[in-house]
């Protein structure tokens, strides 16, 4: 990720901070900064969203397109993650990204990839999700997970109907009408919430001031039921076994509260509709 | 996907004959439900034996092989060398480049040379699973290089990549606080299977069709400091049954430190043979 050069006397301030549960910018340690959700941005994808986290920019569009499944699973359809990072040292940080999210998607019970199926063995729908970090200011797994949690709920997959013709090929069409789609279901998609360990406790959200101060982080990806998809632990540090456990719990508490007031302002911005107020890029 | 222009090709598109197979061959459940298929059991911490040997790569500072059932890998550690610093940050302490590389014949399915995303993900956990074992300080301005090479995969890849790079580095005498050893666990509703084979860890011999509790689980650990330095899941897992799964590998680990502890003091002995006096 990208680093800060934290002084010595900082760390101190921010170790001692987030022993008290009071950090530099006067949140507990579980809360997160403000995050703003705007989705269908992007009139030429079939589901974008754009999620604001403090000063991390993502901005995430969905593309279908129509392809042949994986000879292995001809029912199923399957996901590609695709990340794109301006300037030095981004490809390390994006393939992370691009793995971890797979990782997290991938198993069967996120995205029911049933539905995308149009015929099996033959064709299916490919969504590709495209991840754009304009701007990163530390926790950009976080922001990522929402983002496509919008975006998917966001997408509109247009019905496609199979007509057989006279010499027993199979013929693709598309509805006339723009509003007949599809949607997906997201109420299993996982969201992913970051831990890093500072001092003695961990904190949710870390800054980039709080990421430099820590020796590892555990990421964790939950569903809204709390189960979780995966688990896995990054920096250079080691944890100990105990933290390792206490951050789970935390994680998992978190991120199952972070799910229903999602969805819940998901599907107010979906009812306002025409009505709503764009705010785009530059709100 | 990235062209390989240094060899010569087979056809674009060819495809494995498993494919053709017919399913009910596949699908076949085991008769009792506590029986792995290797006969070890289920819900028990019940690692695979190992076989370790260490400095048989005499180029290479240090190295290590380790066949664990049939998963094969072998470990060869360059360094510390000098690194051309192209960026100024942290010359106080030394830097550690993993790669871990699948041999295109060591799964079911033959890969390709051109390491793919898999491959880096796994070198990058790899990578972060060894760093908080090696005294990097000790080595300010060099890079230590770990090279681990996959001969064969019968599951459980990155737990023993791990151990096996953790001898080699101990073999090329690099200074580090703990050996880093990796056990992995599949877990399947309300049992778990530790170091699972490749068939197991793919979900072929599925004892419940239960949805509840499917995943895989890898740890890396330090035995002497009780530090896990990696960990990586996935699967759909209760926060329990993760709890659960940590201490069972941790356990696994702590059956197998013995064993690479004797292997790494017979190895010293073969290096530097003890004077006769």
């Amino acid at each position: 990720m990208a680093t800060v050069q934290v002084s010595e006397a900082e760390k101190v301030y921010i170790l001692h901070g987030v022993r008290d549960d009071l950090r530099v910018d006067g949140r507990g340690c579980e809360d997160y900064r403000h995050m703003e959700i705007e989705t269908d941005m992007v009139s030429n994808t079939d589901g974008s969203a754009k999620v604001t986290l403090g000063h991390t920019d993502v901005l995430v569009g969905v593309k279908a397109e129509m392809g042949k499944p994986r000879p292995m699973v001809p029912d199923e359809v399957h996901c590609c993650f695709a990340w794109k990072f301006e300037g030095r040292g981004g490809d390390e940080l994006g393939m992370e990204l691009s793995n971890t999210l797979y990782k997290v998607f991938n198993n069967r019970y996120s995205v029911d990839l049933k539905s995308l199926c149009i015929s099996p063995g033959e064709h299916c729908w490919v969504l590709y999700v495209d991840v754009l970090l304009l701007q990163c200011d530390g926790n950009l797994f976080d922001a990522i997970s929402v983002a496509i949690k919008a975006a998917l709920f966001n997408t509109k997959i247009p019905k496609v109907h199979i007509s057989e013709d006279e010499e027993g090929g199979k013929e693709i069409e598309l509805s006339d009408d723009p509003y007949d789609c599809m949607r997906l279901n997201v109420e299993n998609v996982p969201c992913i919430v970051t831990l890093c360990k500072v001092g003695h406790r961990h904190v949710v959200d870390a800054t980039l001031q709080e990421k430099a101060c820590s020796v590892a982080s555990l990421i964790i990806s939950v569903t809204h039921k709390g189960t979780v998809t995966c688990v896995r632990k990054v920096g250079g540090g080691s944890l100990d076994p105990e933290s390792i456990f206490e951050m789970t719990e935390t994680g998992k508490r978190v991120g199952k509260a972070l799910h229903a007031p999602l969805m819940a302002l998901l599907q107010e911005e979906e009812s306002l509709g025409k009505k709503r107020q764009k705010v785009g890029f530059l709100g | 996907m990235p062209t390989d222009t240094k060899r010569v090709r087979g056809p674009e598109v060819s495809q494995s004959p498993s494919l053709f197979l017919c399913k009910n061959a596949v699908k076949k459940s085991t008769a009792s439900n506590d029986a792995r298929v290797d006969g070890r059991q289920r819900g028990q911490v019940d690692v695979r034996s190992v076989f370790v040997r260490c400095g048989l790569i005499s180029q290479a500072k240090g190295s290590a092989y380790i066949e664990a059932g049939n998963t094969k890998l072998i470990c060869c550690v360059y360094g510390p060398r000098e690194t051309e610093r192209k960026d100024e940050t942290d010359m106080k302490s030394g830097r550690l480049i993993t790669d871990m590389r699948f041999a295109p014949f060591s799964c079911r399915e033959r890969g390709s040379w051109i390491q793919g995303s898999d491959e880096k993900d796994l070198s990058l956990m790899l990578l972060e699973s060894l760093r908080p074992g090696v005294c990097l300080q000790k080595y300010p301005r060099s890079q230590i290089e770990v090279n681990v090479m996959v001969l064969e995969n019968d599951g459980a890849v990155l737990a023993h990549a791990v151990t096996c790079a953790s001898m080699a580095l101990v073999d090329a005498g690099i200074e580090m606080y703990d050996l880093v050893l990796g056990c992995s666990i599949r877990q399947e509703g309300a049992t778990y299977l530790i170091d699972p084979t490749f068939l197991e860890e793919n979900g072929y011999n599925l004892a419940s069709g239960s949805r509840e509790n499917l995943g895989s689980l890898t740890v890396a650990f330090l035995p002497s400091l009780n530090q896990i330095s990696g960990l990586q899941s996935d699967g759909e897992m209760g926060e329990d049954t993760l709890t659960g799964g940590v201490r069972t590998c941790i356990e696994g680990c702590f059956k197998l430190y013995p064993v690479i502890q004797q292997a790494l003091s017979k190895a010293v002995r073969r290096k530097a043979p003890p004077s006769e006096s």
